[in-house]
């Protein structure tokens, strides 16, 4: 079936985002079990798998054009969210090659991709734009190479350089973030860039997806998912723009909590890029809120589990004890008691109207 | 509370030659090499030193060329840092860039070391003097010196901002965030942490 692209829907202010029954089940609900803690959940990114949201490398849904026009917004505000250090240019150009070839395979009724040479053509038909440029020579574009792509992606994106047996973060497409700031990050190395995170270091967590990231093959791209909550659904939520929207957190009731609370996931891909051996990093962003997620019954039991045992150290860095018993207050009569099937495939076909 | 357990927080410690280098080079942000920045053992004539007097009466020294074992004296670290700069664009390979101080100057000559090409394992950096902390407002970007609080109110935009534990070597400063973001007006009291 053609996805229905929503161009007028709002990501802040009038938040008119909503999900079709279809997106729901495409959600890619985060918890394998009924429980979550920090672990290397690092997979192979082919595609297929629990639900239609790893059908494609690089995921387009029915938000994808309100999605592309959010991103312009926030670099029309803050330029300064999409950044690449100077020796990155060749890893930009890998990266631009990378997206729109899968872009182009993966949906070939809405992007083409055309090449004589060096002289490409780049046709995005959702977007409206044709572009002839060389490939190569930034100059063609209108913008820098990865800008120019990524603007045209959902998700954001990160440039990794590989040096010093370490990785860092020296670019990056950064508009609907989970609290980060690219400003402040770029250039990190990855145990800095991590360094917020609670209990993963002492667990060695990140050692180990390091050593694992560093020898990540071409053509052999990886995943994982993450999550996070966020009341409203806002993508912007940059430590930039925190005093705009810290306050929703305070605006969550009993009442509008399974209308106001989503579930933010990250789904996360890793790819080598071919001829400046950097890595390119998607994060992709789906929210999908409390009362979307209480349609599936697996879901619903299993989200009201994990919330309830949730560590508090990561109730904490995620930012949600203000409203997380409210959640789980909402999901407690949702949840029948009865064992979930492990993996985070819905179960159902169909949501029940 | 002084250990928000944040890894991105630099480490430091006392300061010996590295073998694999040429010539070792030591900036020092005060008049003279602090005692507690190098490892046992280790004398300040084992680099060339580059100090800080703070006084405009001191001659000027030919600092363009690799002097083990001398002692060049600047002004000012603003005068410490213009030599630097010509300075590092002149060097090749080998060199190893020492600095001592306290934080905000050791990574403002990591920016200039890193600009001139050099790479971590090429620096390192012992912290002396005062503990005071350089801290960037990631909501106006306004940066603040001499931080001793753990709460504080920006300069730029009027936010009391918690200073959290995450650093940032390009910027040379910790992040700090509004702390009543949420709740405006719920600020708690500042702690002094950073003196």
């Amino acid at each position: 079936m053609t996805v229905q692209f929503k161009p007028a829907e709002t990501f802040r202010d009038t938040f008119t985002y909503k999900k079709s029954p279809e997106d729901l089940l495409r959600f890619p609900f985060p918890f394998p079990e009924d429980s979550y803690m920090y672990s290397v959940n690092i997979e192979p990114h082919v595609r297929g798998g629990p639900t239609a949201a790893f059908q494609a490398q690089f995921d387009v849904d029915e938000h994808y054009i309100a999605e592309c026009k959010e991103r312009a917004r926030v670099l029309a505000e803050d330029p300064k969210r999409c950044q690449v250090l100077p020796h990155m240019l060749t890893a930009e150009w890998d990266s631009l090659e990378m997206i729109m070839e899968n872009l182009a395979a993966d949906y070939p009724e809405h992007f083409t991709l055309s090449k004589d040479g060096d002289a490409w053509t780049w046709v995005n038909r959702p977007l409206g734009i044709q572009q002839s440029f060389i490939f190569g020579k930034a100059e063609t574009l209108p913008c820098g190479p990865f800008e120019y792509i990524t603007r045209q992606a959902q998700g954001d994106f990160t440039l990794q350089d590989q040096r010093e047996d370490n990785l860092f973060v020296d670019g990056g497409m950064v508009t609907t973030q989970a609290d980060w700031s690219l400003e402040f990050d770029i250039g990190m190395s990855f145990q800095e860039w991590h360094g917020p995170v609670p209990l993963a270091h002492e667990k060695g967590v990140f050692d180990r997806a390091l050593k694992y990231l560093l020898r990540l093959q071409y053509g052999q791209p990886v995943r994982r998912l993450n999550w996070t909550m966020t009341v409203n659904p806002r993508l912007d939520t940059s430590p930039e723009n925190y005093p705009v929207w810290g306050p929703d957190k305070a605006s969550v009731t009993p009442e509008n909590v399974a209308e106001k609370v989503h579930l933010r996931v990250e789904l996360q891909t890793l790819y080598r890029l071919p001829r400046s051996n950097a890595i390119l990093f998607g994060i992709r962003c789906y929210l999908t809120s409390v009362a979307d997620i209480a349609k599936v019954p697996k879901w619903r039991r299993r989200l009201h589990r994990v919330l309830r045992d949730l560590h508090p150290d990561i109730a904490t860095y995620k930012g949600i004890p203000r409203y997380q018993q409210m959640v789980v207050d909402y999901l407690a009569p949702l949840d029948d008691g009865s064992a979930t099937s492990p993996g985070i495939a819905p179960d159902i076909e169909k949501i029940e109207a | 509370m002084s250990d928000q357990g944040i890894k991105s927080r630099p480490t430091y410690a006392p300061l010996a030659p590295d073998p694999s280098g040429r010539h070792h080079l030591l900036v020092v942000e005060a008049a003279e090499v602090p005692a507690e920045a190098l490892a046992e053992g280790i004398s300040p004539s084992a680099f060339e030193v580059w100090t800080v007097a703070r006084r405009s009466a001191v001659p000027s020294v030919p600092a363009m060329e690799e002097a083990p074992g001398s002692v060049a004296t600047f002004r000012s670290v603003t005068h410490l840092f213009s030599a630097l700069e010509e300075r590092l664009a002149r060097e090749t390979m080998g060199l190893r860039l020492y600095a001592a101080g306290a934080e905000p100057f050791l990574w403002d000559v990591w920016g200039r070391a890193q600009k001139a090409g050099l790479s971590r394992q090429e620096t390192a950096f012992a912290e002396a003097g005062p503990k005071a902390r350089r801290v960037y407002c990631v909501h106006c970007r306004t940066m603040s010196e001499g931080i001793t609080t753990s709460i504080f109110t920006c300069p730029g935009c009027g936010a009391s901002l918690f200073v959290r534990d995450h650093f940032s070597r390009r910027l040379a400063a910790f992040m700090a965030v509004q702390v009543d973001a949420e709740v405006p007006g719920e600020v708690p009291d500042a702690e002094e942490l950073y003196a």
